[in-house]
């Protein structure tokens, strides 16, 4: 008997004997394997949808502005960028504060205090993001007509750099509000994994940046942050993701409109609040149009992804 | 046990006084509620290595961790009575904690580099308190990974992480990154329990050449290290320190009971 069919026997042997293993074996592997029918599908189906829409328009559909169902010429660029700026500034707002709340819940609260911060936290990651959309919508967004945009706009000269950066119409239904609504929302999922990961440095390494002498700025800044930079980035960037793709929220307060963002206070949209409103009553090269924002959504996460592999690959420590 | 037992008269033989660097007096620790140390007066001989010994639990690295404000990081943890650094008292909240670690540092039982690469791993500790060219820096380093018996293993990987390196090379490379700030005492917490023998045997060549200029005190579970590198010894039991006196003597000629049991292999 040669090597190969004593061992094919016995593997045949071992499956009468014991087909647990293998039957455990090929589920997990049909499981892996549907993730990927199933992400392949899903671009096969972005594809075959929007077909119409890409094929008609082509690269243009990316940079030309224009979203008219009456003349059916659509341009995804007002969508792309709204969603882009919306993504970054809200990240550029949550980023900071959600390392200052961990760094304060590992290095320097008591904890007594600690655990009730730990708590509301993970309580806020929980509320669902329509919730959120609410508040901004009947509560963040008059407040912040009210007592922002409507002092910017009678006292800034609409002409200088400022005014224009800051002018739009004094509803409070802009892109900074919806912004700040989304920084919002990632910023109790970023705080709690950041806590998580400085929690999993081990006590030693602290110790050690004190013993040098350090003070606690120094220990957070150049050893604690340094430590965990690997993760912070995996987690930032799922941030950004979830930002990106963000809805209901978004919908609520974005303003939904499909002029191309020309100043921070000024209503715009995403290309996920896009689909989200007009979905409803689409048909034709307007719905394939909408599906092709849907790839493009999807393109624009993926590139997010690829930036993260490369980052993270690239830290030597 | 009996009460005799559990009361123990401690046997301190100092160095000569005007050798020593740092004593404590009556020193007594608490974590939170439970005291841990009891009326520990130990002197330090400048200069020179001093060991602590003694069975697990017994307060050695809870002593060790007292002479540069370590328990300071944890609320509940608190000292009473004196720790004097040159005649000077550490304890109480006048004292700047960060000046007194500059000066008094520390290595762990597990090798603790920070990620960043070798070359500025050694540099931390220094561009914290001074400005320097990159060549007066570059001998810095040079001159503290050499005292550490590393420079010959890393010269030529200077740039590469720290965490790159074994687990005997980590631990010279934190002795690198302690000595390069000049400081005059320099703790060990058991240093060598994580290493081989090998690298165990480099970290002892490397403490006997620092002790020129450096205060050393160690503490070990390793009785042998202790007889072999240690010029004092002290041994505690319970919290409080037992015998304290030249390493010779109290190896060979303990003068406590309880001091020749433990080393004698007869409890610990």
């Amino acid at each position: 008997m040669s090597l190969q069919s004593a061992r094919q026997s016995s593997f045949l042997a071992r499956f009468l004997a014991d087909p647990a293993d293998p039957i455990f074996r090929s589920l997990a592997f049909a499981a892996a394997t549907m993730l990927l029918v199933t992400l392949g599908g899903l671009i096969i189906a972005l594809i075959i949808g929007g077909w119409p829409a890409l094929s008609k328009f082509g690269l243009s559909f990316l940079f030309t502005n224009s979203w008219n169902p009456v003349t059916e010429v659509y341009g995804a660029a007002g969508p792309i960028v709204g969603t882009l700026i919306t993504a970054l500034l809200s990240l550029a707002i949550a980023l900071p504060i959600a390392v200052c709340v961990s760094v304060f819940l590992t290095q320097y609260c008591p904890k007594v205090i600690a655990q009730p911060i730990s708590t509301a936290i993970e309580l806020l990651a929980g509320i669902p993001s329509i919730v959120y959309g609410m508040w901004g919508l009947f509560v963040f967004a008059p407040w912040f007509a009210k007592t922002v945009q409507l002092p910017i706009l009678t006292n800034l000269d609409p002409e200088s750099f400022w005014g224009k950066l800051l002018s739009g119409v004094p509803n409070g239904a802009n892109i900074f509000t919806a912004s700040i609504v989304l920084a919002i929302m990632i910023l109790p999922y970023m705080a709690a994994v950041f806590r998580e990961l400085f929690r999993s440095i081990p006590p030693h390494v602290r110790e050690a940046a004190f013993g040098l002498g350090c003070t606690s700025f120094e220990v957070v800044g150049s050893v604690l942050i340094p430590y965990v930079k690997k993760g912070m980035i995996g987690v930032v960037m799922l941030g950004f993701g979830r930002a990106l793709g963000e809805t209901m929220a978004v919908t609520f307060i974005i303003g939904n409109s499909h002029r191309f963002p020309d100043s921070l206070f000024a209503s715009g949209s995403t290309l996920a609040s896009t689909i989200a409103n007009e979905f409803n009553e689409a048909q034709g090269l307007h719905l394939a149009s909408l599906i092709g924002l849907g790839l493009v959504l999807f393109l624009i996460t993926f590139i997010v992804l690829a930036i993260a592999r490369t980052l993270l690959s690239s830290q030597r420590y | 046990m009996s009460d005799t037992e559990t009361e123990f008269k401690s046997v301190i033989t100092p160095p000569p006084g005007d050798q020593i660097v740092l004593e404590t007096r009556k020193l007594n620790f608490f974590y939170g509620t439970h005291q841990s140390l009891f009326d520990v007066s130990i002197p330090v001989k400048r200069n020179g290595i001093t060991a602590l010994i003694g069975p697990s639990g017994c307060g050695k690295s809870t002593l060790l961790r007292t002479m540069n404000r370590m328990y300071d990081l944890y609320p509940g943890q608190r000292a009473e009575g004196e720790i004097l650094i040159d005649g000077e008292n550490i304890v109480g909240s006048k004292v700047d904690v960060t000046a007194l670690r500059a000066k008094v540092g520390m290595v762990f039982q597990k090798p603790t580099p920070f990620p960043m690469s070798i070359y500025d791993n050694v540099a931390f500790g220094v561009k914290l308190y001074h400005k320097k060219s990159k060549s007066e820096m570059d001998e810095v380093v040079e001159t503290s990974l050499r005292r550490a018996a590393l420079w010959d293993e890393v010269k030529d990987k200077l740039n590469k992480s720290g965490l790159s390196l074994s687990g005997g090379q980590q631990q010279r490379l934190c002795v690198a990154r302690g000595i390069a700030v000049q400081p005059e005492i320099l703790l060990l917490d058991e240093p060598a329990s994580a290493l081989d023998p090998v690298s165990t045997a480099k970290l002892e060549d490397t403490l006997e050449e620092l002790k020129r200029d450096i205060t050393i005190i160690i503490v070990t579970h390793n009785l042998q290290q202790a007889a072999r590198l240690s010029d004092y010894t002290g041994f505690m039991y319970l919290g409080k320190l037992i015998e304290f006196g030249p390493t010779e003597t109290l190896f060979v000629n303990p003068k406590c009971e309880k001091t020749s049991d433990y080393i004698g292999g007869r409890f610990g």
